[in-house]
């Protein structure tokens, strides 16, 4: 830590150290480099595009927002928070969808997941779980239809591949079809209910190539994992490195992760034709990226540790639930929009004891 | 002993008293890992670890003290505190003479003495600004040393043998002057209790946790021996049975010099993690007892008591040779300087002529910091002198500020909070003035350490804030009951005119009667006789209020010759004033004087739409005029005042009475106007 | 069509009881308004709301009497406070009360005064001690400032003077770089 003792503030302390939520926002930007390598590498280079086309939108508005509401633009543009937000919302939408789903995904989760609020600081709701909210409810279609991993689509998506497909829906050549279908947990929902049982399910979902041998094929074979999983592992370690560098508090991905396994644990134990396995659970869907990089924006959730606990996991609880009872897909984003509700209820009953107070 | 200590929960218990060595050795292995784990070391919540730069000031040996040219003593005082100088401006005096005496029974509380620090010539006794973030003014003895250094031997009298019993010590603290010396300046004859026995550790605190610092660290490295023998001495006065003296493991040349002193003794020495802030008073108690000290409690009601070094040092001057507090080693630093130093320093040394001792790098155009990086203050200008609590003077050229961001909750201040409060919440409320619901948030258990502050990523100065949140709530307390008096004190008085006006009802109906009587007697009377026997009626009806009227009557005749000029002077003006009002014709708010009271009362009636509050006064004016007995016709009866009277309730009543005064007034004018042309 | 018209009945008596019942159980015995009103005024018995003193004048709004503005020194806030305790339609205060006034307190120039104690008679709090024809003077941590000795001077020797700043008074500034303040405002 260094020492910065020459700030002009009128009271002590006239140290500071080097702690900034730009060096927080870099870290946590920093550790989801290997999931979006990972994405690269399975479903293409549909994120990059979403990506930039994110960000485009987020100057814009951030710029335009800031403006209108009279405040400094350049310190609070470089404060690298919107950046977390398109982050979160570019990994959940996916990398084929039409670009005006992240343009106005964006939009909206910074506008009305931010802005409206007052700002950084001052948002009641995660703005990148709002912004995908609002995806879901109003273009189910375009929000579902996730691309195939590669090796599955037999069609590596390029980055030109990648920019028709976004703009004008269609890949030349190639038959959108082929690339694309439900996830992994919205296949599994939708067989459920028609009576499939959720071993059935899952062995269709596990990755088969068209053509005999790739070298996804091996590795997969070796590890025994899908693409999914690959994904999830690689959030996993990212955020494995925030807890260390103290970027992100253990009790937000503890308390999830635990929580969602647990009502796993529970479910599969009680009847295991119905309910998945643990480990689908936990390495489905967008679990890792909420456990490390979702719930953990501090200006959401709880601000007590016990708190943070809780909050974390009455995420999981939430999620388990909509995942299985539920009708979307994957509940992340209304678990945590609806624990967001909470924070205040649960700040108030989980302050620590005051040192000399009983 | 008030109240139980808070016993530390059986997790820290565990955690601490077993496997406390363990905890600690495999904290320090994951710290590489995992920062965070520093924080397992110590028992208290949270803390930091700043960069210490201590290593500045001990490269160089102590260095001789200065004898400035003159020395600034500032006698702090609260308003109503009265203090009892034992010099003026002109005196020579020597060093360790008596300038300023103690008092100790002020309900404002102690006073302590001020002795000369170096014989010379007191020039001066002015207002100068303190050494004080306000940077206000206070009344200043100023010193003009001769340089020959003169001293009383002995001046405080003392017989050298250690006080055997608490008050012979605390007498001798008192009049030496000693102050806790590390910080916050408390009266140590205040601090320390009064019967024997009650302190069962007596904890003598070397752990100087703040960054640059290193005054504590020399002290005990060079006078190990009477930092050990001054603590002893206390816990002998006290029948103390314990003395632990905690240093921070970051000064282990101290830790050897003060182990070797207390070699022998009931002394043991206890190296303590190196962390901010470890120095606080319950943070040390809290590291070396595990105990709490119950919230609104002191250490000494948990049977512990907390001595800076330095303190230690002084008492062992004051007890052995009867020396008092007029010098103190302080630690000149800062990175704007090119030879950072310590020095026993004289109290009154202004702050620049130190700084300059130590070669600024640039010229000190920038306020200098007392105190540390984390808890010190900046000085309004650089000329403040070094008081009894100055251990530091830091001299860091500005740096460009940061911007503020706003919250963004992410609970690093929580987790550095010592005392486990919720900072942020607390600069929610603050900001927003909740102050009710800051003070609800334990605002005034806030130890000001400035963790807070110095990890949040936005950079709030929130220490600032609840500084200024405490500060206020002080002052809205102060306001209440302001409030309270006010209420008071008004309904008292409305109480006290409810009763004269009940009175003054008797008499009048007393005085009814006798001229009835009188009337019945005599009905065709004259007019002189009518006032008599208005008199003698109003003295038989009361006494008190008759006595009042003849007086009045009496000092109206002879009150001309008697009047003081200034008085005379006023009355001048007060006419020449009248005079202008009557020709502007704006009464409304200046009330008129006697001279134009009559034109005022008819103003009055004339302006029944003006304002409600000119209105009433004008009723008062014209009850004054009315009070005034009918019978008496002295001249200038209304400039000889009497007891308050209440208001008329009857209408009729009253506009009888403007009748009476308006004819009264009228005769007085022409009498007035006669005077004059006299 | 009977079945609902009994259903309904019951809930309501059933209802009705609870709510009684509830009324009798958890009645809060309030403060009486005027009571209320008094401990938000400032107390400072100016009279400049046209009453004697402040408890006329919380007794008057309690009786819808009164003005919810015509507490000068209160300020808006304390007109909102009442506004709030009586349920009135809040005011704008005069234009010349708007402007919060900061405490002052009474000086009486003792060179000048002549002793004639009708300050003495005017003061609501009994602030000011003296007597005929000798000097008067304030009794400072008793004034309320409510500046009715002025206009009653004879010879204006009365004024009003901010408090002098001392250590006990003294408080820590405000933060000036607070966090999403409007563009550059402390610049």
């Amino acid at each position: 830590m260094s020492l910065s003792p020459f700030s002009s503030s009128l009271s002590s302390p006239f140290a500071h150290s080097k702690h900034s939520i730009r060096a927080l926002m870099l870290k946590v930007q920093l550790a989801a480099l290997p999931a979006l390598l990972v994405h690269i590498y399975l479903f293409g280079f549909g994120i990059v595009m979403q990506w930039l086309l994110a960000l485009a939108t987020l100057f814009v508005v951030e710029y335009t927002l800031l403006k209108l509401r009279k405040r400094p633009v350049l310190p609070f543009i470089t404060d690298m928070s919107a950046l977390i937000t398109i982050t979160g919302l570019v990994f959940c939408i996916p990398p084929g969808a039409p670009w005006w789903i992240i343009v106005s995904g964006t939009a909206f989760a910074l506008i009305f997941g931010k802005h409206i609020y007052g700002g950084l600081g001052y948002n009641p709701f995660n703005p990148a779980m709002l912004g995908y909210a609002f995806l879901l409810i109003s273009f189910p279609v375009q929000m579902t239809q996730w691309t195939l991993p590669a090796e599955v689509a037999n069609h590596y998506i390029t980055f030109s591949d990648a920019f028709y497909l976004i703009f004008t829906g269609v890949i030349p050549n190639v038959s959108v079809d082929i690339i694309t279908s439900a996830t992994p947990l919205g296949k599994l929902q939708t067989e459920l209910s028609q009576g499939i049982s959720a071993i059935e399910s899952l062995a269709h979902t596990m990755p088969v190539a068209h053509d005999g041998y790739s070298s996804f094929h091996v590795i997969h074979l070796l590890f025994d994992l899908n693409s999914w999983e690959w994904l999830n592992i690689a959030f996993l370690i990212g955020g494995l490195w925030l807890l260390f560098t103290r970027s992100i508090r253990w009790q937000y991905p503890v308390g999830f992760l635990s929580s969602l396994g647990l009502m796993a644990f529970i479910f599969h134990s009680i009847d295991p034709s119905t309910y998945p396995p643990v480990d689908f659970i936990l390495l489905s869907g967008g679990t890792m990226l909420a456990a490390f990089f979702i719930i953990t924006d501090p200006v959401t959730s709880s601000t007590t540790p016990i708190g943070r606990f809780i909050f974390a996991f009455g995420i999981g609880v939430l999620v388990y639930t909509i995942r299985t009872w539920g009708i979307f897909p994957d509940g992340i984003a209304f678990a945590i929009l609806l624990m967001n509700i909470t924070v205040p209820l649960i700040d108030q009953y989980t302050q620590p004891r005051v040192y000399g107070h009983k | 002993m008030s109240k139980a200590p808070c016993n530390p929960s059986w997790f820290h218990t565990i955690l601490h008293s077993i496997l406390h060595p363990l905890v600690r050795a495999s904290a320090r292995v994951i710290a590489y890992l995992y920062p965070d784990a520093k924080r397992w070391q110590h028992r208290f919540n949270g803390g930091v670890y700043p960069q210490y730069h201590k290593s500045l000031s001990l490269q160089h040996p102590i260095k001789e003290t200065l004898i400035p040219k003159q020395l600034i003593l500032p006698i702090k005082l609260s308003a109503h505190q009265k203090i009892d100088l034992k010099v003026s401006v002109g005196d020579s005096v020597q060093k360790n003479q008596l300038l300023m005496a103690a008092s100790k029974a002020n309900k404002h509380g102690v006073i302590v003495p001020i002795h000369a620090p170096t014989s010379g010539i007191i020039t001066a006794i002015k207002h100068t600004p303190l050494t004080h973030p306000s940077g206000l003014d206070a009344l200043s003895i100023i010193l003009e040393p001769d340089g020959k250094n003169q001293s009383l031997e002995n001046a405080l009298n003392i017989n050298g043998q250690p006080p055997g019993e608490p008050q012979a010590l605390k007498t001798i603290l008192l009049n030496a002057g000693i102050v806790g010396l590390g910080g916050a300046g408390f009266p140590t004859y205040a601090k320390i209790p009064a019967t024997q026995g009650q302190i069962q550790t007596l904890i003598i605190n070397g752990a100087e946790c703040e960054p640059f610092i290193t005054c504590d660290d020399l002290l005990m490295q060079t006078q190990a021996a009477e930092v050990i023998q001054g603590a002893i001495m206390v816990a002998h006065a006290l029948g103390t049975p314990k003395i632990v003296c905690a240093i921070e493991s970051n000064k282990p040349a101290a830790i050897q010099a003060i182990s070797h002193a207390a070699q022998h003794t009931i002394v043991t020495v206890q190296e303590v993690e190196t962390v901010y802030p470890m120095g606080g008073e319950k943070q040390l108690l809290q590291e070396l007892t595990g105990i709490e000290i119950p919230a609104k409690t002191h250490a000494i009601d948990s049977g512990l008591l907390v001595f800076n070094v330095a303190t230690c040092a002084a008492i062992f001057k004051a007890v052995t040779q009867g020396e008092p507090l007029t010098q103190r080693l302080v630690t000149v630093t800062g990175l704007g300087l090119k030879i950072p130093y310590n020095m026993h320093a004289l109290i009154g040394t202004p702050f620049s002529d130190l700084t300059e001792l130590a070669q600024p790098k640039t010229p000190i155009n920038y306020p200098l910091i007392m105190g540390g990086p984390m808890m010190g203050f900046k000085v309004k200008t650089n000329q403040v002198p070094v008081i009894k609590t100055t251990n530091c003077i830091l001299a860091n050229p500005p740096e460009p500020e940061q911007l503020t961001m706003p919250c963004i909750r992410c609970g690093e201040c929580m987790e550095a909070c010592p005392i486990n409060l919720l900072p942020q919440q607390l600069f929610w409320h603050s900001q927003a003035h909740e102050f009710e619901k800051v003070e609800k948030l334990n605002v005034f258990d806030c130890i000001e350490c400035g963790c807070c502050s110095y990890v949040c990523p936005s950079r709030i100065p929130l220490v600032q804030y609840y500084r200024h949140a405490k500060s206020a709530i002080k002052e809205q307390h102060a306001e209440q009951q302001a409030v309270e008096l006010a209420k008071q004190r008004h309904e008292f008085r409305l109480a006290r005119i409810e009763r004269e006006k009940q009175e003054r009802d008797a008499r009048l109906k007393a005085k009814k009667e006798a001229v009835k009587q009188r009337k019945a007697n005599a009905p065709e009377k004259s007019q002189p006789s009518k006032k008599s026997s208005a008199t003698a009626a109003a003295r038989a009806a009361a006494a008190k209020r008759a006595a009042a009227s003849q007086k009045a009557t009496g000092s109206s005749n002879t009150s001309q010759p008697s009047r003081a000029s200034a008085r005379e002077k006023a009355i001048e003006t007060a006419k020449k004033q009248a005079a202008a009002q009557v020709g502007s014709k704006n009464t409304t708010n200046k009330d008129p004087n006697k001279n134009s009271k009559a034109t005022a009362a008819k103003k009055a009636a004339a302006m029944a739409a003006a304002k409600r509050r000119a209105k009433q006064n004008q009723e008062h004016t014209d009850q004054e005029a009315s009070t005034v007995p009918s019978s008496t016709q002295a001249p200038n009866s209304e400039s000889n005042p009497k007891a308050p009277q209440a208001p008329t309730s009857a209408e009729e009543k009253r506009k009888k009475a403007i009748e009476a005064a308006k004819k009264r007034a009228a005769e007085r004018k022409a009498r007035q106007t006669q005077q004059e042309t006299h | 069509m009977l079945s609902a018209i009994v259903i309904f009945v019951g809930l309501a008596v059933v209802f009705g009881l609870l709510l009684g019942y509830a009324a009798v159980r958890f009645k809060v015995e309030g403060n009486p308004v005027a009571k209320q009103i008094d401990d938000i005024l400032p107390q400072t018995q100016c009279g400049q709301c046209g009453y004697p003193g402040c408890k006329p004048y919380a007794e008057a709004l309690a009786n819808e009497e009164a003005d919810v503005n015509l507490c000068i020194p209160g300020g808006n806030e304390v007109m909102i406070l009442i506004s709030e305790i009586t349920g009135l339609e809040p005011k704008p205060l005069d234009e010349s009360a708007a402007e919060p006034k900061p405490k002052e307190t009474a000086f009486i120039d003792e060179d000048v005064c002549i002793g004639c104690v009708l300050c003495i008679k005017e003061c609501p709090v009994d602030a000011i001690v003296g007597a005929t024809k000798l000097m008067h003077t304030v009794i400072q941590s008793e004034c309320t400032g409510c500046e009715k000795c002025v206009p009653v001077c004879p010879v204006d020797c009365i004024e009003m003077r901010p408090p002098k700043p001392s250590l006990d008074t003294w408080q820590w500034p405000e933060p000036q770089n607070r966090p999403t303040m409007e563009e550059k405002k402390h610049e």
